[in-house]
């Protein structure tokens, strides 16, 4: 595949999800970014900001099956992998196994962290190895696969807070901002009126396999030594308990508890690929890496008490972090 | 951002990163060797400064010469080492000039092996589009760094300061020429086989004197013995030139022997205060003559003549000095004779000290300070006047002074009358001393000696 044929066909895919969310640019690109990089993404914000929609959206632009799992705390996990039914066919009784909604290419786990810690572990497998055990046995999940999961920061009552290593498991965290003034009128505009805005297919119904050839394009974009090198110092300057302490930062010895796992490099990178890829380049630059820093790390780090305390954002300690490091070794 | 020309748009991305790392590690091998250069320059000055005065030898010239010049060497590669810019760094150089998103960096960089072949090519096309707009010449110009200035400017503070200080070490800087021309005359009396044993006499004698550990006594005693070797050739031989020659040969002993006597001058100098030291100074302040040199030697020559005017004055010039002289200042004149056969450096022996029965070390201009008691208070190192050591006043150390109370009393003809307790001392109308004094010049002003306070009472 050429790489302008990637270009294209992502400028269309980001101008038909756009046509039906308002703003969110960014948050859109990246999601697109996730999809081909086979990442998955988990949409922070406040209720009615259109994730759910744009998730939606997304779906019916690329022309994959879509399935929605709205999280509760009763939500058992048989409820998202599946489970075996007895069924009867022809005089005969059999466990038949019935798929459950993680088996669609894109699946909106809506409010994830309001189901329990159980259930939530049922999406680790699915999330990571792309297949699910049911009873001892494992069923491959569709390709190509994608969980966005959204979650509200405001309403913690009767919440389960997602584990560190399913945290771990999202390529991207992208907050979802309140829109604009301006975004809010053209929001308006556009759901209370007459005529409401549709997104159109970009893809076909089979596009499958244009998309898995996309994936393979993605993780062909060249990345010099020196940028590489760079993501590893950003990466590594997020540690606060290093063994010969080089690297850290002193706001990160001060608030952070953890640092980002080796997944967190990787996602810098690829989402930097994606990036360069979706601006026309096959080479990765500088600019790319910082456009995906943030959106790649901010859930890896783990603050501690104090930085609760304080009200310290991880985005903060990032910033921190990207400013002392340098780009040239 | 300007477009290059020609031979540069035809190489490649690499070859123009590569070419701009060569041209920045060139700057910084110019910014080095501009650092360091003016200290080196004023180091190796200063070494050929000293070497031309002879205060090193040229073995350590040249060591030091060789020293300084891998010293610099060192640090200009050790510094251009340290601050050479990589190629990923001029590859970002090129990129933020042309602004082309790291496409050079990457291309720099990244192993061909393990990409496409295809990206990298079209890479490379791609980044080849961005060279039009950079020339490396406009872009990179070699421009002087301050630290230069820096460098520059304390190099000449240095060297300025050196200038300013070395006047104040300057009276040692003769002393090595000296020995030199010692050698040289000695080469030259070597020609003449009569004299080849007094020349080896004197190239031994050029040889010593070098040696650090030699005492200056030890030194004096030396000279003086080839001296009066060459002065006892010289009265011997017939030959004009060969007579030149000893004399020439005299004169540079004479002038060592001089130095010899200054040198221990100084030692004494450093355990014993001013009061003594300018005296007998004064008293050794008879050089050779004829023998080249710079102005302190001609300043040395002066004060000899001086010396020996005054020691003519003294003694031919009862008018012009007064009528009264004292006993010490009579047997002063008859050591201060002129000597017919130009001993001018015993004539200063004998000023020096006195009527003492003179020994060779006495002789070679012993200094008289480095027999005061020095465990003794000031006060007691002299002996009131008219008052006898144990020795008799004439071996003591004293200096006769006229107080200005008694010179004007003395200037209105009262003079010797002011104390009737010593009537029978009478006072010169200019001081007196059993140490050398310049010369008496009628018409000008008369010179007073100092008298320290604390002496006032004893000396009444």
């Amino acid at each position: 595949m050429e790489p302008e044929k990637f270009q294209q066909v992502f400028r269309r895919l980001e101008a038909e999800v756009r046509k039906v969310i308002v703003g969110h640019d960014d948050v859109i690109r990246q999601v697109l970014i996730a999809f081909f990089a086979g990442g998955h993404v988990l949409l922070e914000g406040v209720p009615g900001l259109g994730k759910t929609l744009l998730v939606k959206s997304l779906s019916h632009v690329l022309g994959v099956s879509f399935k929605r799992i709205q999280f509760t705390p009763d939500l058992m996990p048989s409820d998202i992998v599946g489970t075996e039914v007895l069924t009867e066919a022809n005089g005969r009784r059999e466990f038949q196994f019935k798929k459950g909604p993680i088996f669609a290419h894109v699946v909106l786990a809506d409010e994830i962290n309001r189901a329990t810690p159980k259930t939530q572990s049922a999406v680790l497998e699915a999330m990571e190895e792309k297949q699910v055990t049911v009873f001892g046995e494992s069923h491959a999940l569709a390709s190509p696969f994608i969980v966005l999961a959204t979650q509200n920061p405001i309403e913690l009552e009767g919440t389960y807070p997602l584990p560190e290593a399913q945290l771990d498991r999202f390529f991207f965290k992208l907050m979802v901002a309140p829109p604009s003034p301006v975004e809010l009128r053209e929001i308006l505009k556009r759901t209370t009126g007459a005529e409401t805005g549709d997104a159109g297919k970009v893809l076909p119904d089979d596009g499958g396999k244009l998309i898995g050839q996309m994936q393979q394009l993605l993780r062909q974009v060249l990345i010099a030594p020196p940028i590489e090198d760079y993501v590893v110092r950003i990466v590594h300057a997020t540690q606060p308990n290093l063994m010969n302490g080089n690297g850290a930062t002193s706001p990160v010895k001060q608030y952070l508890r953890f640092g980002s796992s080796p997944r967190g490099a990787q996602a810098v990178i690829l989402g930097a690929k994606g990036n360069a890829l979706a601006d026309g380049r096959i080479h990765v630059s500088y600019e790319d890496v910082a456009k995906v820093i943030y959106p790649a790390l901010r859930h890896r780090i783990i603050l501690n008490f104090q930085a609760e305390a304080e009200n310290v954002s991880t985005d903060e300690i990032l910033a921190e972090v990207v400013k002392q490091v340098p780009r040239a070794a | 951002m300007r477009t290059s020309t020609g031979a540069q748009s035809r190489e490649s991305p690499e070859q123009r990163v590569g070419r701009l790392a060569a041209r920045l590690r060139n700057h910084k091998l110019w910014d080095s060797l501009l650092i360091f250069l003016p200290p080196l320059l004023v180091a190796t000055y200063l070494a050929v400064y000293l070497y031309n005065f002879a205060w090193i030898a040229p073995m350590t010239f040249y060591l030091l010469s060789g020293a300084m010049l891998g010293v610099g060497l060192l640090a200009v590669v050790v510094r251009t080492r340290r601050l050479i810019p990589s190629v990923p760094v001029a590859a970002r150089l090129v990129d933020e000039k042309t602004a082309a998103k790291d496409r050079f960096l990457t291309l720099a960089t990244i192993d061909v092996a393990l990409w496409p072949g295809a990206f990298v090519e079209r890479l490379r096309s791609e980044a080849a589009a961005f060279l039009e707009r950079i020339d490396l010449r406009q872009e990179f110009p070699y421009r002087i760094k301050r630290s230069f200035y820096w460098s520059f400017l304390f190099s000449l503070i240095a060297a300025t300061l050196f200038h300013l200080s070395v006047p104040l070490t300057g009276s040692t800087r003769h002393q090595a020429p000296a020995y030199d021309t010692l050698s040289e005359v000695a080469a030259k009396i070597a020609k003449r086989p009569p004299l080849s044993a007094l020349a080896h006499e004197l190239s031994t004698l050029a040889m010593k004197l070098q040696d650090p550990k030699l005492a200056e006594q030890e030194k004096q005693t030396l000279i003086h013995k080839v001296l009066e070797q060459v002065e006892t050739r010289q009265r011997k031989e017939h030959e004009k030139e060969s007579r030149a020659l000893l004399s020439e040969a005299s004169s540079t002993l004479q002038g060592l022997e001089q130095q010899s006597a200054q040198g221990q001058q100084k030692d004494t100098e450093k355990g014993d205060g001013g009061a003594q030291s300018k005296p007998s100074q004064q008293g050794q302040g008879e050089g050779k003559q004829g023998q080249d040199g710079g102005d302190s030697r001609g300043e040395l020559n002066a004060e000899r003549s001086k010396d020996r005017q005054q020691g003519q004055n003294t003694q031919n010039g009862p008018q012009e000095q007064g009528k009264e002289k004292n006993q010490q200042s009579q047997g002063d004149r008859k050591d201060n004779k002129p000597d017919p056969s130009n001993k001018s450096d015993k004539d200063t022996g004998k000023e020096l000290t006195g009527k003492t029965p003179g020994g060779a070390q006495e002789r070679l201009g012993r200094s008289r300070s480095e027999e005061i008691p020095q465990s003794t208070p000031p006060a007691e190192r002299f002996y009131k006047p008219g008052e006898e050591g144990k020795e008799g006043v004439k071996g003591a150390r004293y200096v006769t002074v006229q107080l200005p109370e008694e010179l004007a009393a003395d200037t209105k003809g009262e003079g010797g009358s002011s104390k009737p307790s010593k009537e029978t001392r009478v006072f010169p109308k200019t001081p007196v001393s059993n140490a050398p004094l310049p010369a008496h010049v009628p018409e000008a002003p008369m010179e007073k000696q100092q008298l320290p306070l604390e002496y006032r009472g004893i000396i009444r």
